[in-house]
């Protein structure tokens, strides 16, 4: 079952003398829903600025659709960790940056944008600024936002961690919806097991710094999910430890790709 | 939150008691005014009356010389906003490039900041070797408006968040969309305190500028004029009418930026 791959990454990056990455190298398949994890401080959020073009990497490459990866060229949404709504724009003007950036016509926005806000059940709140919402309305906006153009590469970057628990599970549910209803290829950051066995086709583990690859995982659970089955308990229990093996060291780092 | 409705909706009673508060203080002040200069009782302490009839008599009949009121401030209105836009014009482009590219700033420092100093009034001098008429007062504003202006463009630039920035990036945005859509919008705040601070300058200089000579009209001219002959009311009306004048240009401004910046929070004072 060889998909295409729309994502090819082959990257050393250093700060510094810090080596953040050596050498790793990642795929990701056309539509797939990849969810990276890793302890705190490994690298994951420059790895994810590496794949979006943000950031060079020292030596190395990042394809897409086997072309260097250009921000402006390719059609990639990012969806910060960090509250990044634009606050001298309201809601509504907020999820249409990405389509006015790439010059859709105004029509074409407005319909998008009005499709995209019943979604994230922003609904009734397009004219509000950014400081009259909440963090979790403003967080809405931003995966609005990234689901608003029609990205083919959706870049996540621990979206959820703002969020109250109800919340969060109800994003991810709607992440999830979005996702199966427009095919489209997401990497997803998170250092929550749980939510990365829950979205992902497939989980990848990295070490610590500098980051390697210690598992990858695919998650064959079928859709939709449920975290109180057994096999999902498995698979989370499994990626805990791997987790901890991480922490302590131990964890082998996989010969690249299986 | 319903942040949309209290920030958004005209309120007539909440618009409307600063108003009435307001009529209250300058009644209570002309009183204050009125009664102390009858006690005092000297042709060098008229009262409002006494201000008034002069504004009334300059209205009709204007100066001694001839000149209409109007003409006086016109004058210095027109000086006023020629100089001032001079400042604007050429503050924001610096202040932005200054700011955005490293290294420029901190290279030339030793020359931006000592400028700074240099009142306008110190220009002056030169301003009245070098030019005459319109140019040397739009001369001496420019130098007083451009540095407030520069000044705060340049700081603002250190506010824009470098999250926005990856944002319009990440989508694929150029450099010039940045300039346009991340950093304009961040600093048009500072740039609109900057202007107001501009303003004062200005119509400070306008005064001292005219003072110095070099024309018949504009309303530090008239000042002087009258203070030759010792006709206080005259002088008085003067300072109200630079008063008014800069106090309605500065509202002018502030409608603009409760317009413009809906989206903050914090009233800018």
């Amino acid at each position: 079952m060889q998909e295409a791959v729309k994502v090819r990454a082959e990257i050393t990056h250093r700060y510094g003398t810090l080596l953040v990455h050596d050498g790793l190298e990642l795929a990701v398949r056309e539509n797939e829903f990849l969810c990276i994890c890793g302890p705190s401080g490994c690298g994951k959020t420059t790895l994810l600025d590496i794949f979006a073009g943000i950031i060079k990497p020292s030596a190395g490459q990042v394809l897409i659709d086997g072309e260097e990866v250009d921000p402006k060229r390719h059609n990639i949404s990012f969806v910060f960790q960090e509250p990044s709504t634009l606050p001298w724009l309201d809601v509504r003007d907020n999820i249409g940056t990405g389509l006015r950036i790439k010059k859709i016509a105004r029509a074409e926005i407005a319909r998008k944008v009005d499709d995209i806000i019943g979604v994230v059940g922003l609904r009734g709140f397009e004219r509000y600024y950014p400081h009259q919402i909440s963090g979790g309305m403003k967080q809405r906006v931003s995966i609005a936002r990234a689901f608003a153009t029609d990205a083919d590469l959706i870049l996540m970057d621990e979206p959820f961690v703002s969020l109250d628990q109800p919340t969060r599970e109800k994003m991810q549910r709607e992440v999830l919806s979005i996702w199966e209803h427009r095919r489209r290829t997401i990497v997803f950051i998170t250092h929550n097991l749980e939510e990365a066995v829950f979205l992902g086709d497939r989980v990848i583990m990295l070490s610590t710094k500098p980051a390697r690859i210690v598992a990858d995982m695919e998650i064959e659970l079928p859709r939709p999910r449920n975290p109180v089955d057994p096999g999902f308990n498995a698979l989370r229990a499994r990626c805990a430890a791997l987790l901890q093996e991480v922490h302590e060291g131990q964890a082998d780092v996989l010969p690249q790709k299986v | 939150m319903n942040g949309v409705s209290a920030a958004q909706r005209f309120v007539p009673s909440a618009q409307l008691r600063p108003l009435a508060l307001n009529v209250v203080s300058i009644v209570a002040f002309l009183a204050v005014w009125h009664f102390a200069a009858a006690i005092v009782n000297s042709p060098f302490f008229p009262s409002p009356y006494k201000i008034v009839q002069a504004f009334v008599t300059l209205a009709t009949n204007g100066d001694t010389m001839g000149n209409s009121l109007w003409a006086h401030c016109w004058a210095s209105l027109y000086r006023v906003l020629v100089g001032f836009a001079a400042g604007v014009v050429l503050g924001v482009p610096l202040g932005l490039l200054m700011g955005l590219v490293p290294g420029l700033y901190t290279a030339t420092r030793s020359i931006v900041e000592p400028f700074r100093f240099i009142p306008p009034i110190a220009w002056i001098p030169l301003a009245i070797i070098f030019f005459s008429g319109l140019p040397r007062f739009a001369f001496l504003i420019f130098i007083g408006s451009f540095f407030p202006v520069f000044t705060a463009t340049l700081v603002g630039v250190a506010r824009v968040e470098q999250i926005h920035r990856k944002v319009a990036i990440a989508y694929g945005a150029s450099r010039y969309w940045v300039l346009t859509h991340i950093v304009l919008p961040t600093v048009l705040p500072d740039i609109m305190g900057g202007m107001r601070v501009a303003l004062g300058a200005a119509w400070l200089t306008i005064v001292a500028a005219e003072l110095s000579g070099g024309t018949s009209v504009g309303l530090g001219r008239m000042m002087v004029n009258y203070a030759e002959l010792l006709q206080i009311p005259e002088i008085v009306v003067g300072m109200v009418l630079i008063g008014a004048l800069g106090f309605a240009m500065n509202e002018i401004l502030l409608l603009f930026e409760r317009r413009l910046f809906r989206w903050r929070w914090q009233v800018t004072l």
